[in-house]
């Protein structure tokens, strides 16, 4: 094995500063390009009210184009409800809640109105999903579980 | 004719201010006031559920609603069980009341037709009832307002976001 002792460099003041002043550009150049590179995240946390039909928090903010990932908890204790966590396009959560009440609240894969879903969620379960955030503007969540729209909502605030 | 008047005033105002002092300190002698309070208010929101469901004639989903009422009302046992004997029997003999009459909504709905909403409304009229009569044996402070909306944004149905 062989080992190299690099010999202590001489340089110039002069040298020194004109190596710093080509450096700074390159030093810049190299932060900006990382910063867009890095895709956003945003990590969501939102849960049941325990048994109550409401989520906790109502309200979620993350930057558009980020990469979500949510987590929903399902915090109830008593009752058997089973719970999920809806993103849909604005005007479009009555149309489909009232779409998915008579197929248990199953949202379908190729439904265009909706942006993400959490698989249907039991007490004390944790679901999660990822999604691409979409452009800036207040987009309506809810529970899908027939009967359960109407009350378990809330709005994501996607900021531009 | 003033004297009466002032007599009653006065009457009137100490009256106003120990019947609330009153009706707390009998919710403070319950163990478990606040459990109480919570497993009532679940009796409401699946009552409520069963009504959402009749009036969207989704009969279907009825005797689900059945089944979380008999949990809600399971859980309002679980909340009794430091209270007093004679307490206990009497919510558990108005408590079982609700639930047949809960469960005799759920069993109209299995075989009900889209023209059936208004004799099952009217059931669980009765069914409401039942239950509210389980809520006079608690202080006012724990009974549950059923014209209350449920937390967060219930009622206001995709608000802020064009829904």
């Amino acid at each position: 094995m062989r080992s190299y002792v690099l010999p202590p460099a001489r340089l110039s003041r002069r040298a020194m500063l004109l190596g710093c002043l080509a450096a700074a550009p390159l030093t810049f150049a190299g932060c900006g390009r990382t910063r867009k590179d890095e895709p956003l995240v945003a990590d969501l946390s939102i849960e049941s009210d325990g048994d109550f039909l409401a989520f906790r928090p109502d309200e979620l903010t993350c930057p558009s184009g980020a990469l979500v990932t949510l987590t929903f908890h399902h915090r109830g204790k008593y009752l058997s409800a089973r719970h999920n966590w809806v993103l849909v396009y604005p005007g479009q959560l009555e149309a489909v809640d009232k779409a998915v009440e008579h197929n248990e609240g199953i949202i379908a894969g190729d439904d265009r109105r909706v942006i993400a879903w959490t698989p249907m969620c039991d007490k004390g379960g944790m679901v999660m999903t990822r999604f691409t955030a979409p452009a800036g503007g207040d987009y309506p969540f809810f529970c899908s579980t027939p009967g359960h729209g109407e009350c378990m909502q809330g709005v994501l605030h996607v900021t531009a | 004719m003033n004297g009466i008047h002032r007599k009653g005033l006065a009457a009137l105002a100490v009256l106003g201010f120990i019947l609330p002092l009153a009706a707390q300190a009998s919710a403070q002698q319950l163990k478990a006031p606040d459990d109480i309070k919570m497993t009532l208010r679940l009796l409401v929101q699946v009552s409520n559920d069963f009504k959402r469901q009749i009036t969207n004639k989704n009969f279907a989903r009825v005797p689900h609603e059945f089944m979380e009422y008999t949990e809600a009302a399971d859980a309002v046992r679980s909340a009794m069980k430091g209270e007093s004997a004679d307490l206990k029997a009497k919510v558990e003999t108005r408590l079982k009341g609700a639930v047949a009459s809960y469960q005799k909504v759920s069993d109209m709905s299995a075989t009900a037709k889209e023209t059936d909403v208004d004799k099952l409304m009217a059931e669980h009229a009765k069914a409401v009832t039942a239950m509210n009569a389980v809520f006079d044996l608690f202080p006012a402070a724990l009974r549950p307002d059923p014209n209350l909306p449920p937390p967060g944004r219930g009622g206001r149905r995709g608000a802020g976001a064009g829904a």
